[in-house]
């Protein structure tokens, strides 16, 4: 009972995008049932639309960037908050987590408020601090889970062995949260690349993929848009399928690295 | 002076850059948003004043309690479906399944983009959309039924179906707290599955459960993309009224009194929520455990 009711969420959530990728390979402008043909002639139009092609490359740098300044910012964060106690690591770690407990709408007119009072021209800069706020919350929770469990007697073994506090990290630290650390970059490439809530209100006048669809659909109701849709699905589905594997990959050559260490 | 040990200094350097960071670009946009809610706008510029004037004008305008009503409505709906819907699944995937597939797979349709999903929904709802098309080529129905789009209902399915994910995320780490032991020992010790679940479990995943409800609904009573798209113009929103203000219309004053008060809202919700549980006793009256 309980197992049929569990596939049948998983089907409520994969249908519409199922139905979506069938029809941006129909090969009629009709997005009903029969279906009369395959073809890629959406494909071809939308790739042949610079608006559609320069947005592309912008939210790929936007994500690039947010993800490179949130691994940053987060992968420090987490391990400070390793380091902290009591009530600092609470306040602090309530902070962090703000930004995503406050509609987007809300970060959206604050930092929009923030940029025209100081000054700050709108552009992919400004669109990138406002992804960056967005991600973090989630990098830091990604990231934390582990780091919690990791033991820092360990690093002091490494100092106390002579490392300095460089080597220590390098050498200990870093092969144990890397990992952890390279799936919460590629999420927050991911979160990035799909944000449009926020970016609304940020963006100048070079726009992002998100509002690309956007402008889209109010216009109309043109198959080309499926064609997008799945390209920004297959996009960032397919970052976090790499990034998932990647983490599964390394654990899982840690742990037999383990094992042959304990054989011998 | 409190004593600070080596290893909390170090900890306190490491996080200064984030939290430099989310000062300059969280605490202080939300705190100059919050000023400029009793500012001026006189032709689309702002004049720095103290006047209660935007506050005034919002709460006087029956339209703005509708459209809050609206609001709140979305997301207290979205809310209990995603934690009804997805209570079920997370309890299969903590309890009855020993791999993480079936959990990974569901978290990876959360990033099946946000727009590209509620365009999905339009496409399937539309008076010409796949529902529509199909139940008249099986004769069901002659016309094709209009409540379909544009109404409060595409609104909410939309929302829940975009909240699914993230609900159950919630709710798993909730679960995996509740060691399956104790709901060994409740059963051993004659406990129905009604009673495990109402006694031992709910209250011992209090905090995730009422966590998943007030994400849920925080985020998608606050959306203003869904009801402007699929809500028609009975399912407009305070949200949609507050972007408006700082697109198109512009009086960023007026809109930023109004997020206030929309903010206000939802914490009358959540405390209404927190009361409720406790009224059912489904809250935890003392620690359980560790």
């Amino acid at each position: 009972m309980l197992r049929f009711y569990v596939w049948l969420y998983v089907a409520f959530l994969y249908a519409p995008i199922a139905i979506i990728t069938l029809f941006s390979f129909h090969s009629s402008a009709s997005l009903t049932f029969p279906f009369e043909g395959v073809s890629l002639r959406w494909y071809a139009k939308i790739f042949s639309d610079t608006t559609f092609l320069n947005s592309l490359t912008n939210s790929l740098i936007v994500g690039a960037s947010t993800a490179a300044v949130t691994t940053v910012l987060g992968s420090l964060t987490a391990l400070g908050l390793a380091r902290l106690k009591g009530r600092i690591q609470t306040v602090f770690g309530l902070l962090a987590f703000g930004p995503v407990a406050l509609p987007g709408l809300f970060l959206g007119i604050a930092l929009v408020m923030l940029f025209s009072q100081v000054g700050l021209q709108r552009s992919l800069v400004t669109v990138t601090i406002a992804h960056v706020l967005f991600t973090l919350p989630f990098f830091i929770e990604a990231v934390r889970s582990r780091i919690e469990y990791f033991d820092l007697s360990l690093e002091e073994a490494a100092r106390d062995l002579g490392a300095t506090p460089l080597q220590s990290f390098r050498l200990v630290t870093l092969p144990i949260i890397g990992p952890t650390i390279g799936g919460a970059a590629i999420l927050s490439f991911a979160l990035s690349f799909d944000e449009f809530i926020i970016t609304v209100f940020v963006s100048g006048n070079e726009t992002t993929l998100p509002l690309t669809i956007w402008s889209m659909m109010r216009r109309a109701v043109s198959p080309d848009i499926n064609a997008a849709s799945v390209i920004s699905l297959g996009l960032s589905i397919g970052l976090i399928l790499i990034g998932g594997l990647l983490v599964w990959y390394q654990r899982r050559l840690a742990l037999s690295a383990r094992a042959k260490d304990l054989e011998t | 002076m409190m004593k600070i040990s080596r290893q909390e200094r170090m900890g306190l350097g490491l996080v200064a850059p984030s939290f430099f960071f989310l000062l300059v670009f969280f605490i202080i946009p939300a705190i100059l948003l919050f000023v400029c809610s009793f500012w001026m706008a006189q032709a689309f510029r702002l004049i720095p004043a103290f006047t209660f004037d935007n506050y005034a004008r919002a709460l006087s305008n029956t339209g703005f309690y509708f459209l809050t009503w609206n609001a709140l409505k979305n997301g207290l709906c979205t809310a209990v479906l995603t934690v009804v819907l997805s209570f079920p699944a997370a309890y299969f995937i903590v309890y009855r399944t020993r791999g993480n597939l079936l959990f990974y797979l569901i978290l990876v349709s959360w990033f099946s983009s946000y727009l590209v999903r509620i365009y999905a929904w339009r496409v399937i709802l539309g008076s010409n959309g796949l529902i529509n098309t199909t139940l008249m080529q099986l004769g069901l129905i002659d016309q094709p039924l209009e409540m379909l789009l544009f109404s409060p209902f595409a609104t909410i399915v939309t929302l829940t179906h975009i909240m699914l994910p993230f609900g159950l995320l919630l709710l798993v780490s909730a679960l995996r707290d509740v060691k399956k032991e104790y709901v060994e020992a409740a059963r051993d010790l004659g406990a129905s599955q009604t009673e495990v679940l109402t006694r031992v479990i709910l209250p011992m995943c209090y905090k995730g459960v009422v966590g998943a409800f007030m994400f849920t609904f925080v985020i998608s009573a606050g959306d203003f993309v869904t009801p402007q798209l699929l809500g028609g113009r009975d399912g407009m929103t305070t949200g949609i009224l507050i972007a408006n203000q700082f697109r198109t219309a512009g009086n960023w004053p007026f809109g930023a009194a109004m997020a206030f008060l929309l903010l206000a809202a939802f914490l009358v919700v959540y405390l209404g929520f927190v009361r409720l549980l406790d009224l059912l006793r489904l809250a935890p009256g003392r620690r359980f455990h560790d």
